[in-house]
């Protein structure tokens, strides 16, 4: 028994570790290069240079638009006209840029600073925003090159992403936040009613804007919503009040205005992953001064049509606006750019000594980067003899590239200054490309590492539950077979994405199976009304609730549907699962204020039941809670989608408004807290005056479960609330089955499955749910914003894992209504006939058989095989997925299927296997057994 | 319990249930083997109209699976109730089944069942398949006449010999669902095709980007096999087994 105990221990804390090792293998950190850029001595070639060449500009204003997705602007149905006909004048020119996945605004924004490309790391620094390494405040960025420069002064307005990444780098600034999608225009205006004063002021060199609302029409309604074209409207007009002010303004004739857009959009108007419309966001960089380079050129054609999806125009990296930047503005390149300043702007130099220069500087720049990645080759600064031929390793190949770049300045014959050029354009792509691409960046051993790990920990579970193996049974066998197929599917990128299938596929066949094996004990003769065949259909039910993954993303479902959404249908089950909820608070409230003392000392015998008198008291004291609850749901759909709440009586929201929903969240987070409290402390004092004889029966648990249930109801969206009636019919179907503990646990972990999905979860990042992510907190707190994200993502799994805690320790988790059958002693004694008397103690006696039975359920060898089961799975399943990802890695989709599917299963075999299904979990089976 | 339900108690005096023969003659042995190589080259043959048309295609199909079910049970099956196991006497309102009279012929004796089958196979189980395919994940607003056709495949695959060697008593059936029966090739036929269909539906969500990953064109692919494995397994390898899940 010890040494079962302390393998599963070891087993479940090699768990995290497994996920670090193989997580900095698989997402190394990479060095960067401390300090600024400063010009530095070029070297000393055949070839000379003057000194570095003149800027054009000495002003930026870089214009943001969240999600401007390249066909917005350069597309026929767009409304950027006057930037359309700056394209066609030749005082603009249009790139496509391209933004590598995960296309979200954190790693993007870095990107276009820095120059670099941001390892996928950044993903949940995105959501951990304040953590010091996310900053980029020590890092070489062509803002800090700006504030650096002379009277070098930054103003930003606009998304406050940019404040956490660059703090006290700014002027003046003023930022917004997206806590709600639904917000079009106040986002905007917040940062519209700025410009025209700061286009005023002359002390600032470089002005960000970073508009929001175009990103949230595109979350909340799609690219094609109605609400897009006004909004490109709007933003054309601001281009065109700030382009009019450089012309007109003497203090902003050298500034260079460039918009862009940080990514684009998925038809579903989400991004973060890679589908061509996510990562080709728009770049326009527009001045009248680029009329002198473009006057030679053909010009652009505006609107066109892409070459092909949303590739419009010169293709360019996102991460080469720094260098072009540097270029264009004067300054030294940003140390840990990996980007290559766009030919196009070349022009500006007439020399071609000057281009080379410039373009020489961004080797150089890059080629420290190089040297530090590719320590054991030769990149010295002269002529010598190489071997160049045949296949060449990455190194290698860079290496022969940069001798190519030293014999071309070491010539000093009459080259074409375009030919050094081109030679020295091929060393920087080829960089590009080659320290971009991820594959040189795994560390091998430490994948191998990590997933042997994972598989360690899977090994040491089946020796702790090796007696248990021995005999074979179909409950075995399935759990086995669901395990293998699932570690096979996960090396399908298809099966990633749809993973909600496979879940819903072996549920429906674990109710079936559990149909038959009933079937086999005892037949209903109404079978069709069978717990397993209703539990069928409500998983059905819930299979169509919210639709995910990426084939179907989209397709109707009931939680987008007409009938749902409307407001009083939506509106009174919400109120359903609020009322049942706020009901069974009560219940439990009015047991912990009865006095089982008094009641003794009265009727002789300590009731276990409460009064109507108790009853009235313990609803007097939840009432407000779940009114508040609710009343808090409702407010915050207001803000959120308001398309919800129409029609509702909009009296409530001034309340809700003067308070503030920061406050009235807070309130509800007390109000559970105090709860929780006092029943705690009440079931202690209960726990020392009762005898030992009466057990509380788990009451304990099943009342800290509905105080977990509300807190988990407040972090869901408004049209997932109605899934808890359907979990809630789950657990009374699942109390009539007389289910095994081994059954019970991969009901559990069926149904936490599934129940993720049911919720509109999916295995990608776009799909994480970040609008609960603030409820009652005002600043950034990174634990506190962690801990709501994931419990309003893993709400469903958090529900169930404590659900099978509940049905493992035989506490019916709907009220234990059997107290209410007994008969008492008095009763029994009355003068009644006999025949009643019998009938009555028969009664009894088959209750005590049945109180007896949940007695014999919680056993603590059951709790050890409940977590062993969970922890095997969790071994296995994170083998697979570190497997697949190590097997995989130069897979086309790695980037955009398998990481994401670890960074899920990190969060699985964390937060939620260690945090909530053995940490809470066994929390309350502690508490349950009191 | 639930009060809603009603329990009846599986009667302990019935003689344990013995495995189905196939009648005991050269036709029957012969046309047994031969049958199943029948129903695949059906399908084979319709598989590229299924695909490029499902229901249609589907529905053509059904008339030679049909012939060809109704001519394997007349062949080579034993009828209901001329089985070697004594068959408990109708209980009183319910439907009965006509018994060959001894002056019928054998072929009449065997196609009126056998045609019987077929009607209680098409009315009964069909609804009760496509119900299930549905609660099991089947598309519930579109695709209706897909499904449905889906659920007719499988019950004339599965259930079609079910009930012509078993009949349609309520407490045999009970066995039947529960899997308590002995394997023979009509139940190893009929869980053979279920399973089948079960595992058809894997195929689909991967991004092989085929036109026969439609629905429900794998389903019934996976119910043909299923019937063809599970009939040549349950005839010969595990006959007389029983199915246990301890």
């Amino acid at each position: 028994m010890r040494g079962r105990t302390i393998l599963l221990t070891v087993a479940n804390l090699l768990i995290p570790v497994a996920i670090l090792v193989f997580a900095t293998g698989f997402f190394p950190y990479k060095p960067f290069i401390p300090g600024l850029a400063e010009y530095e001595e070029i070297g000393n070639y055949a070839y000379k240079f003057g000194k570095a060449p003149d800027a054009p500009f000495n002003k930026l204003v870089f214009m943001v638009v969240d999600a401007l997705r390249s066909d917005f602007v350069f597309g026929e149905h767009s409304g950027f006209r006057f930037t359309q006909s700056l394209i066609r004048s030749g005082t603009a020119i249009p790139f496509t840029a391209h933004a590598t996945s995960p296309t979200i605004t954190m790693p993007r924004v870095k990107a276009i600073t820095t120059g670099s490309i941001p390892s996928f790391l950044d993903v949940i620094l995105n959501f951990a925003e304040s953590d010091t390494t996310s900053t980029l405040a020590t890092q070489d960025t062509w803002l800090a090159q700006l504030k650096a420069m002379e009277g070098g002064k930054l103003v930003m307005y606009g998304d406050d992403t940019w404040l956490k990444l660059f703090p006290d780098f700014f002027e003046r600034a003023d930022g917004t936040s997206s806590f709600f999608v639904s917000d079009f225009t106040e986002v905007d205006d917040n940062v519209t009613r700025h410009v025209p004063e700061e286009l005023l002021n002359s002390d600032w060199n470089a002005m960000i804007m970073h508009y929001l609302g175009l990103d949230h029409i595109g979350h909340k309604a799609g690219p094609n919503s109605p609400n897009m074209l006004p909004k490109q409207i709007e933003m054309d007009g601001i281009v065109q009040q700030i382009y009019e002010a450089i012309e007109n303004e003497e203090h902003l004739s050298r500034t260079l205005f460039v918009l862009a857009g940080d990514h684009g959009m998925n038809d579903g108007g989400n991004h973060g992953g890679s589908a061509p419309g996510e990562t080709s966001p728009a770049l326009v960089f527009m001045s009248p001064k680029l009329k002198q380079i473009t006057e030679g050129t053909d010009g652009y054609r505006c609107p066109t049509t892409p070459k092909a999806d949303f590739d419009y125009y010169t293709k360019i990296e996102q991460s080469d606006i720094a260098p072009t930047l540097a270029g264009l503005l004067g300054f030294p390149v940003p140390r840990n750019n990996l980007g290559v300043f766009i030919p196009e702007f070349l022009h500006f130099w007439a020399d071609g000594s000057d281009r080379i220069q410039l373009l020489l500087r961004n080797a150089k720049q890059i080629l420290t980067i190089v040297k530090a990645t590719f320590p054991a080759h030769n990149f010295k600064d002269k002529v010598q003899e190489m071997n160049c031929e045949g296949s060449l390793s990455s190194g290698e190949e860079l290496s022969c590239k940069w001798q190519n770049v030293v014999q071309a300045l070491e010539t000093a014959a009459a080259l074409h200054p375009k030919m050094r050029m081109d030679i020295i354009y091929s060393f920087c792509r080829t960089a590009q490309d080659i320290m971009s691409s991820t594959t040189s960046n795994y560390n091998v051993s430490r994948l191998i590492l990590g997933t042997a790990l994972a598989f360690l920990s899977f090994t040491l579970t089946m020796l702790s539950i090796r007696s248990k193996l021995s005999s074979i049974s179909s409950t075995g066998i399935f759990y086995t077979l669901i395990l293998l197929l699932y570690g096979i599917l996960m090396f399908a990128s298809s099966y990633v994405e749809e993973e909600q299938h496979f879940w819903y596929w072996s549920a429906s066949a674990w109710f079936a199976y559990l149909f038959i094996a009933e079937s086999r004990k005892e037949w209903f003769s109404k079978w069709v009304f069978h717990p397993a065949v209703m539990l069928l259909i409500v998983t059905r039910t819930l299979r169509r609730w919210n639709q995910t993954g990426q084939k179907h993303a989209g397709a109707p479902d009931i939680a987008h549907s007409t009938f749902l959404l409307h407001p009083l249908v939506l509106w009174s089950l919400v109120g359903a699962v609020y009322l049942d909820i706020t009901i069974r608070l009560s219940r439990h409230i009015a047991r912990s204020v009865m006095d089982p003392k008094k009641s003794r000392e009265e009727k002789g015998y300590a009731e276990l039941e409460s009064g109507e008198g108790d009853r009235f008291v313990g609803m007097l004291a939840v009432f407000p809670l779940g009114a508040t609850a609710f009343v808090f749901k409702l407010g915050f759909t207001a803000k959120d989608a308001p398309e919800l709440v129409k029609g509702v009586n909009g009296g409530l929201f001034y309340w809700v408004g003067d308070l503030g929903l920061v406050g009235v969240a807070r309130m509800v987070f007390v109000g559970l807290a105090l709860s929780a409290s006092w029943l705690v402390i009440s079931e202690w004092r209960r726990t020392k005056m009762v005898k030992k004889g009466k057990e509380s029966g788990g009451d304990l648990a099943v009342a800290l479960f509905d105080l977990l249930s509300l807190f988990l109801i407040t972090q869901t969206r408004a049209q997932n609330i109605p899934v808890y009636l359907l979990f809630r019919m789950q657990i009374f179907f699942l109390t009539l089955l007389n289910l095994t503990p081994t059954q019970i646990t991969i009901t559990t972990l069926l149904l936490t499955q599934t129940s993720f999905f049911a919720l509109g979860n999916s295995n990608a990042i776009s799909s994480i749910d970040l609008s609960n992510s603030y409820n009652g907190i005002s600043g950034y707190n990174i634990s506190a914003v962690g801990l709501l994200v994931f419990m309003s993502n893993w709400a469903g799994p958090v529900y169930w894992a404590i659900v099978g805690v509940l049905l493992l320790s035989g506490h019916p988790s709907s009220t234990p209504l059997y107290r209410d059958r007994y008969f008492d002693e008095q009763e029994i004694k009355e003068e009644v006939k006999d025949w009643v008397k019998e009938e009555r103690e028969h009664l009894n006696e088959m209750l005590e058989k049945e109180v007896q039975r949940g007695r014999e359920k919680g056993k603590k060898g059951d709790w050890e095989e409940h977590v062993a089961l969970l922890t095997l799975w969790m071994g296995a399943g994170l083998g697979a997925v570190m497997c697949a990802c190590t097997v995989l890695r130069t897979h086309l989709f790695i980037w955009t299927v398998f990481s994401p599917k670890f960074l899920f299963a990190m969060a699985w075999g964390v937060a939620y296997h260690l945090g909530v299904s053995v940490g809470l979990g066994g929390g309350i089976w502690w508490v349950g057994g009191w | 319990m639930s009060s809603t339900t009603t329990i009846t108690k599986a009667p302990k005096t019935r003689p344990p249930a013995a495995p189905i023969n196939i009648l005991d003659n050269d036709t029957a042995k012969l046309y047994t083997h031969i049958h199943p190589i029948l129903v695949l080259s059906l399908y084979a043959f319709q598989f590229k109209s299924i695909v490029a048309d499902p229901v249609p295609a589907l529905l053509r199909t059904l008339i030679p699976l049909s012939v060809l079910q109704i001519a394997y049970v007349a062949i080579c099956l034993p009828p209901t109730g001329s089985n070697a196991t004594p068959v408990a006497p109708p209980k009183p309102g319910q439907k009965k089944k006509p018994v060959p009279g001894k002056l019928e012929s054998g072929i009449q004796g065997k196609i009126i069942p056998a045609f019987l089958s077929l009607l209680l196979s098409t009315l009964a189980a069909t609804p009760v398949l496509t119900i299930t395919l549905i609660l099991f994940g089947a598309p519930i607003a579109t695709h209706h006449a897909h499904t449905l056709l889906c659920a007719a495949h499988i019950s004339l695959l599965a259930t079609l010999p079910l009930i012509y060697v078993h009949g349609v008593e309520g407490e045999k059936w009970r066995e039947i669902v529960a899997l308590l029966l002995p394997i023979d090739e009509v139940y190893g036929a009929m869980i053979g095709a279920v399973l089948g269909a079960w595992l058809g539906a894997v195929p689909i969500p991967l991004d092989w980007d085929r036109e026969w990953q439609k629905w429900p064109v794998t389903i019934v692919t996976g119910a043909y096999t299923g019937f063809a494995v599970g009939k040549l397994v349950g005839g010969t390898l595990l006959k007389g087994k029983k199915i246990s899940f301890e």
